[in-house]
């Protein structure tokens, strides 16, 4: 017993000594990120390769993060936010948890992609496009809204609605088209899907490429991250709402913010600088194949060029502002 | 002398009770923010489903886990047959694999193209579809599954520790085997089952992992879905104040049925002699038994092993992993240590002193265990950086709050051997004249030993897997396993996921061996 106690305390003991040191060094940037860590560290090795900085990513959902920014405010360690959907950008912008970016970052970032007050600005862009199978007649699909046509009953594949893409989206589609169109979409789309949602967009391609379903709703490289695994699968994006007087593609940003209380607040601005610049653009952008937010700087040659887009003409602060006024939405209307 | 020692252990219990109801307090407090519209507004719309929905999958769990731990339980701790071991390890292991790489999993098995969907097309070709598991009986499969383990841990030490007599005398009375089991071995089992599914049900009412998955609308994934997608945090809290007081009236009725029957163990001088397994019993045992193992772990970690074996070809795999590891284990034994020693009181108190105090002591205890991640995590912050914001920034939140979390578990698991002390044993000592420090030392926790380690591995190995509150709270930059694999598999990496999914089993096997070892030498 006495030697269980004795062995349990000398456990104790090399567990203390061996804590890492979890504070971090004073030039080491601290990111919270809601991105997938694998299209971040690209961008960052190479800048610190080229200003010496380091980068530490403390990664969760951005949600979470933001919460969590939130309810630390002056003792948080973070000194950028970055996030995937610019509704949780705004969201923190709105709560007061950042400070404005200097101009030489917002100036070169399209207006539409970044917050008004240059709380915060966009990185790369996601359409959100319609897939589907190339076996399949689906000649009279070329909008959003054609998913609830009833040609489509149990042949469309959307993600549920909790899904941080799809809410996005459908704000989107409230601002542009108006609340009353967009119910009746959803209620036809609620219909249509079938009772079946997916958990995930990866699989929404998955079952268009097997013919399972025909049509889907997801954001763009989706349906590149598909074709990378299996070249030959029958499937083709539509880029939807692109005719005369329709609203154009729904449009999401990722984007970055600097913490209202960073303590490394030089290093951090020049991490933004980095992330706007053209190389950083490219390096951001490309890991995922987004659209770059700068102008000038070239898509992922894949993708359907920008120059060709009809981009619905909602402001991506909007994604924030409207959020839960979405979610009440597609609760009244009861989508799974 | 007496009083003395017991108001130190009374004061103890209440500091340690204070700190795991600081998650309580602050939920408390949020929803007292909820306007009364807004309380009627949850109560017509959301409260009614979830409510069915939450029960609905916490019923079915606990029958599906009693079905498989029992008979289990029964058939390794009552025949004796080639591999024992083995099927005993087998049915453990469950243990190592977190409900949401459970949910993953099977989710990709019975996909179209997954092991599973091909072999069901192949079996039964297009008359029969795929088993959709994006629904309440798939949650409820994957939970069993996750859980059962529970169960048949405790029900197995109950049986071979039974004493053979009540059921020899059952049986000179003329009844069946079938008779015995049901009229003798099942109520005498009934206290550890009642333990065991308090546990299984407390992980179902608290479990994210599967049911975010699935998709499956409880109120952990509605809390959930309030915080992160509407940052309303008043709203996740009073849907919290309504789990807590669904888990506290489940706990309450529980420790009822179990208050009512107290066995102590007596002489253990005669043992149990399992009966050897005839030719065909031992078919029969390997078939129920390697039903169970397959979906519950072999299945499982063959798709792991494939995935990690795909990644390690690409080259996938870096140092890093090794990091993950570290953090991973040192974060479980630190917090499991912390854990079993601030239950430990608890528990004591509870055991020795039936009040109406020790009740409530008990029962704030387990709030912690019941409250989503996300909450207890919120709590944590909240309070150490409003009175102790100097502690802030290390692991001491995380620590707190894992402890909070999973010290229900500790106090279950150590209270249960500390129930089936005879008192007379410490009584004996005190007699003697061993002071109660020297007696708590000497007599009592070398008895409860067993129980001890027990409580250990089981916070150690629920630490390993915790995702919720660790993704946020723990230190920049110390990622471990389970953040890990969340991190991979929200981007639908199965390549890189698969990797830290293996370690996480690998690192709780020395635990489960320790405790399997335990167990043996207290049998």
């Amino acid at each position: 017993m006495m030697k269980q106690f004795k062995n349990l305390g000398l456990m104790l003991l090399v567990a203390l000594m061996a804590m890492p040191v979890v504070q971090a060094a004073d030039d080491e940037l601290i990111v919270y990120s809601g991105r997938s860590d694998k299209f971040v560290k690209p961008v960052i090795k190479a800048f610190t390769q080229e200003s010496g900085i380091k980068v530490l990513l403390h990664s969760a959902k951005s949600t979470a993060l933001l919460n969590k920014l939130k309810v630390e405010g002056e003792r948080t360690q973070a000194d950028l936010y970055l996030s995937n959907d610019a509704g949780n950008l705004q969201l923190g912008s709105d709560m007061g948890l950042f400070q404005p970016l200097p101009a030489s970052v917002t100036d070169v970032i399209d207006p539409k992609l970044r917050a008004a007050d240059g709380s915060w600005v966009g990185l790369s862009a996601r359409a959100r496009v319609l897939v589907a199978n190339t076996g399949v007649d689906t000649h009279f699909v070329t909008s959003i809204f054609d998913l609830a046509d009833p040609r489509l009953k149990d042949r469309i594949a959307v993600t549920h609605s909790g899904n941080g893409s799809f809410i996005a989206g459908v704000t989107v589609y409230m601002e542009a088209a108006g609340i009353e169109k967009t119910r009746n979409w959803l209620k036809g789309v609620k219909e249509n899907a079938g009772g079946r949602t997916f958990d995930k967009h990866s699989k929404v391609v998955k079952a268009v490429a097997s013919g399972k379903r025909s049509v889907g709703l997801v954001n763009h490289y989706y349906i590149y991250r598909h074709l990378d695994k299996k070249p030959d699968a029958p499937i083709k994006i539509i880029v939807p709402d692109q005719g005369e007087g329709e609203m154009g593609v729904a449009w999401n940003v990722a984007g970055i913010a600097m913490s209202k209380y960073s303590k490394r607040k030089a290093a951090a601005e020049k991490f933004v600088e980095y992330l706007v610049s053209k190389k950083g653009q490219q390096l951001f952008a490309e890991v995922n194949r987004e659209y770059p937010a700068r102008k000038g700087v070239a898509a992922s040659a894949e993708i359907p060029p920008l120059e060709g887009i009809k981009v619905a003409p909602v402001a991506m602060s909007e994604l924030g502002k409207q959020r839960n006024a979405t979610i009440d939405l597609l609760e009244a209307v009861g989508m799974p | 002398m007496v009083i003395k020692q017991f108001s130190i252990l009374s004061g103890v219990t209440g500091v340690v009770v204070l700190i795991a109801a600081i998650p309580l307090l602050f939920v408390l407090y949020s929803s007292f923010q909820l306007s009364s519209e807004r309380w009627i507004g949850l109560w017509s719309t959301r409260l009614p489903d979830l409510l069915a929905n939450t029960l609905w999958l916490g019923v079915v769990v606990a029958i599906g886990c009693l079905l498989l731990g029992v008979s289990s339980a029964w058939l390794i701790a009552r025949r004796q047959f080639a591999g024992r071991t083995l099927a005993l390890w087998l049915m453990v292991l469950p243990l190592a694999i977190p409900t949401y790489v459970f949910a993953y999993i099977y989710t990709s098995l019975l996909a179209d193209d997954g092991w599973l969907g091909m072999a069901w097309v192949a079996l039964f070709g297009e008359w029969l579809a795929i088993p959709d598991i994006y629904t309440g009986w798939g949650a409820a499969f994957i939970l069993s599954l996750a859980g059962f383990s529970y169960v048949f841990l405790l029900a197995r030490v109950s049986l071979m520790q039974a004493s053979p007599s009540m059921e020899e005398a059952a049986r000179m009375q003329g009844a069946t085997p079938f008779e015995v089991f049901w009229r003798v071995q099942l109520p005498l089992l009934r206290p550890a089952l009642a333990a065991a599914l308090a546990v299984v049900v407390l992980h179902v009412l608290s479990d994210f992992g599967a049911v975010s998955m699935l998709q499956y609308q409880t109120f952990t994934l509605s809390i959930y879905t309030q915080m992160e997608g509407r940052m309303d945090h008043q709203a996740a809290a009073g849907l919290s104040l309504v789990l807590v007081m669904m888990s506290l009236t489940f706990l309450v009725l529980e420790r009822f049925f179990r208050n009512r029957q107290r066995y102590f163990s007596s002489s253990r001088a005669r043992r149990f002699q399992a009966r050897k397994a005839s030719g065909h019993e031992l078919v029969l045992i390997w078939s129920c038994l390697g039903l169970i193992a397959l979906f519950a772990f072999i299945l499982p970690l063959i798709w792991v092993l494939h995935w990690s074996w795909q990644a390690w070809s690409e080259e996938l795999i870096g140092t890093e992993f090794w990091d993950y590891t570290r953090n991973s284990l040192l974060l479980g034994v630190i917090a499991a240590s912390a854990t079993v020693i601030v239950a430990l009181p608890v528990a004591l108190y509870h055991t020795r002193i039936r009040s109406w105090l020790s009740s409530c002591y008990l029962h704030l205890s387990s709030v912690g265990f019941v409250l989503p991640g996300p909450v207890v995590a919120l709590g944590a912050i909240t309070f150490v950086l409003t009175q102790l914001p100097l502690l802030y920034g290390g692991m001491v939140v995380l620590l707190m709050a894992l402890v909070v979390r999973f010290l229900p578990l500790a106090v279950q698991s150590q209270e249960a051997a500390l129930q089936q002390l005879t008192p007379s044993i410490e009584q004996a000592g005190r007699v003697l004249g061993a002071g109660p420090l020297e007696n708590l030392w000497r007599v009592t926790l070398p008895m409860v030993r067993g129980g001890m380690v027990t409580a250990w591995v089981l916070v150690f190995i629920d630490v390993l897997k915790e995702l919720p509150a660790t993704l946020i709270l723990r230190p920049i930059g110390y990622d471990t396993l389970p953040v890990r694999i969340w991190i991979e598999s929200s981007e639908e990496m199965l390549e890189l996921a698969a990797p830290a999914a293996l370690m996480l089993i690998l690192a709780t096997l020395p635990a489960l061996w320790i405790m399997m070892r335990a167990e043996r030498s207290r049998c």
